[in-house]
C-alpha cells in the first residue's frame, strides 16, 4: 500500500541486550485504520509506542509528514487498555482535559468540543458522571473521545477493547469504524485477536515472534471493502482471511499441529 | 438477617453492624465494672468504668484537663504538620527523580529504623526540656515513615495517567501537579491520617519526660500517687481525641474523593 504520511525506515528497538523489533520499514497512508497482530510480547506495542514517542528506536526513524517524532505531543494520541481515562475527572472533564495544554483555542471552543465528542461516543447523558460509575465500555469510549477532542492526528490504540465482555467490545469495534470513517484520522491498533483485527483494518501487520519482524502485509479493505457490519463477520472472506492469519501465527509461535 | 453473620464471608447490614459494635462495647464495659464492683480485682490495679469517669470529670474541673488535652493536640499537630510538609513535597521527588531517590533512600531507611525513646536524651541535649524536645520527638517517629510512604504512593500512580498527560502536551511539572499529585490522593491523605495516629504514640513517650504539661505528663504524674482512675482516665482521653479524629479524616476523605 502505497503512502508517505506515516513511516517506519528501518527502526530496530533492543532494552538493553534484549532484541524487541527487528529492522522494520513500513509506509503508512494518512487516513488508514492500521493493526498490528502477532504472538503476545512480540514487540508490536513497542513498535507503536515508538510511534508516540513514549520509547525511542535504537536505530532508524519514524517520520510523520517527513519530520521524525519526538517526543510524545497531542498529535499522536494514545488510548490504553486500563487506567485510559483519569478517575477524578467527570467523562466531560476528562474529554476536556484533552484540550487542557492548548492555548490556540478559547474555552467556548473548548466546552463545544467537549458537547460534540461526548454526542459522537454516544455518552451525552453520561456527561457529569465519574468514570468509576461507568461501565469499562463506555471509559473506553470517553478515552476515544479526549483523544480525538485534543485534536490527535494519530491514534495509538494499545489493546483497548482487550478487558471488555465480547457483546461490549463486538459493539466498539463497529462504532470505532464508524468513528474512523467519520473523523478521518489515522489509527495504529494493537492487538492479539486476529478476529478483531481482521474485523477493524484497512491493512494488517502480522508480526513474528519477539524479536517482531513484518511476518506479512495483509490489504483488508481489497477483500473486505470498507464498510464493516457485524454481517462481515459471518462471510466467507472474513473467514478465509483470519484462517490464514491464525496459521500464520500458530507457525510463528509453534503450535500448528 | 443473622444467618449470614455466621457464613464465610457472609455480609450484613450496616445496621446489624452498629448493633454488633455498640453491643460488644457495653458488653466489655458492663463485665469490666461488674468485675469491679464484685472485688474480683483490686481497684488500684482495675478502678471500674464509673471510677474512670468520675476521675475524667474531676480531673476536668479540678485539675485543667482539657488545658493539658489542648496543649498535647497542639504539640501532636504541629509535629505532623511540620512532618507532613515536608514528607510530601520530598517523598514525591524521591520517587519521580531517581537521583534524589538514591541519595536520600539510605538515609531515610537508617533514621527510620533508630527507636525514638533512645534519642530522647540526645533530643534533651540540643533542644532542652522545652516544646522543641517534644516536637522534634513527634516528628522523628514520623517524617522518616512518612516521606517513604509519598514516594511509595506516588511510585504506584498508574504509568498509563503520565504517559497520557505526555501524548496530550503536558510539560513534566504538569504531569507533576495535575495528573500524578491528583491520581496519589487518596492514598495520601489515607496515610496521613495512618501517621497521625502514630504521633499520639509518640506523645507519651514525649511527655514522660521532663514535662509539666499535656496528658503524658498528666498520665505518668498520676502514676506515682497510684492513683490509677487517673491513670486510666487520661488513656481514655487520649483514645477519645484519637478516635473523634479519625472519624473526622475520614468523612474529610469521602468528600474530597467522592469519585471513589
Amino acid at each position: 500500500m502505497p503512502g508517505d504520511y506515516l513511516e517506519f525506515n528501518k527502526v530496530t528497538k533492543s532494552f538493553g541486550d534484549v532484541p524487541v523489533v527487528r529492522e522494520t520499514s513500513l509506509q503508512v497512508a494518512r487516513n488508514s485504520f492500521l493493526v498490528f497482530v502477532g504472538p503476545s510480547g512480540c514487540g508490536k506495542t513497542t513498535l507503536m509506542r515508538m510511534v508516540g514517542g513514549l520509547e525511542t528506536p535504537s536505530s532508524g526513524d519514524i517520520r510523520l509528514e517527513g519530520k521524525p517524532v519526538g517526543k510524545p505531543d497531542r498529535r499522536r494520541g494514545m488510548v490504553f487498555q486500563s487506567y485510559s481515562s483519569f478517575p477524578w475527572l467527570s467523562v466531560a472533564g476528562n474529554i476536556a482535559f484533552g484540550m487542557r495544554y492548548r492555548n490556540d483555542i478559547d474555552n467556548a471552543e473548548k466546552a463545544r468540543r467537549v458537547e460534540r465528542y461526548l454526542k459522537l461516543v454516544g455518552l451525552e447523558d453520561f456527561a457529569d458522571h465519574y468514570p468509576n460509575r461507568i461501565s469499562g465500555g463506555m471509559r473506553q469510549r470517553v478515552a476515544i473521545a479526549r483523544t480525538l477532542a485534543a485534536g490527535s492526528d494519530v491514534l495509538l490504540m494499545d489493546e483497548p477493547f482487550g478487558a471488555l465482555d465480547a457483546l461490549t467490545r463486538e459493539r466498539l469495534q463497529v462504532e470505532l469504524r464508524l468513528v474512523h470513517a467519520r473523523e478521518r484520522k489515522t489509527i495504529i491498533f494493537v492487538t492479539h485477536d486476529v478476529e478483531e483485527a481482521v474485523f477493524l483494518a484497512d491493512r494488517i501487520i502480522v508480526f513474528s515472534k519477539r524479536p517482531a519482524k513484518v511476518e506479512a502485509d495483509i490489504d483488508v479493505t481489497a477483500s473486505l471493502g470498507s464498510e464493516r457490519s457485524l454481517d462481515v463477520r459471518e462471510s466467507e472472506p472474513f473467514f478465509r482471511m483470519r484462517n490464514d492469519i491464525l496459521h500464520l501465527i500458530r507457525k510463528e509461535t509453534g503450535t500448528d499441529h | 438477617m443473622w444467618k449470614s453473620l455466621f457464613a464465610f464471608r457472609g455480609r450484613a447490614a450496616p445496621s446489624v453492624e452498629i448493633t454488633l459494635g455498640v453491643v460488644s462495647a457495653v458488653g466489655l464495659v458492663a463485665i469490666w465494672e461488674f468485675a469491679a464492683r464484685a472485688g474480683l480485682v483490686a481497684s488500684t490495679f482495675l478502678p471500674s468504668p464509673s471510677q474512670v469517669l468520675l476521675a475524667i470529670w474531676q480531673m476536668l474541673t479540678t485539675q485543667n484537663l482539657a488545658w493539658h488535652a489542648a496543649v498535647s493536640t497542639g504539640r501532636v499537630w504541629m509535629a505532623f504538620l511540620l512532618a507532613a510538609a515536608m514528607a510530601i513535597p520530598i517523598g514525591i521527588l524521591m520517587s519521580s527523580y531517581r537521583f534524589i531517590g538514591a541519595a536520600l533512600e539510605p538515609i531515610i531507611d537508617f533514621i527510620r529504623y533508630l527507636p525514638v525513646p533512645a534519642l530522647v536524651p540526645l533530643s534533651i541535649i540540643w533542644f532542652g526540656v522545652g516544646d522543641e524536645t517534644k516536637i522534634f520527638l513527634l516528628w522523628l517517629g514520623t517524617f522518616f515513615q512518612l516521606v517513604l510512604m509519598v514516594a511509595d504512593d506516588m511510585r504506584r500512580v498508574p504509568h498509563e495517567y503520565v504517559e497520557i498527560a505526555f501524548t496530550l502536551g503536558a510539560g513534566q511539572r504538569q504531569v507533576l501537579t495535575d495528573v500524578a499529585f491528583r491520581a496519589m490522593g487518596p492514598t495520601l491523605v489515607d496515610n496521613l491520617r495512618i501517621t497521625l495516629g502514630w504521633c499520639w504514640t509518640y506523645l507519651i513517650i514525649a511527655e514522660i519526660v521532663a514535662a509539666d504539661s499535656g496528658l503524658g505528663f498528666v498520665i505518668w504524674s498520676a502514676r506515682r500517687f497510684v492513683k490509677t482512675p487517673e491513670v486510666l482516665g487520661g488513656v481514655v482521653v487520649i483514645g477519645l481525641i484519637g478516635l473523634v479524629t479519625d472519624q473526622v479524616l475520614r468523612a474529610l476523605h469521602k468528600r474530597l474523593f467522592r469519585y471513589l
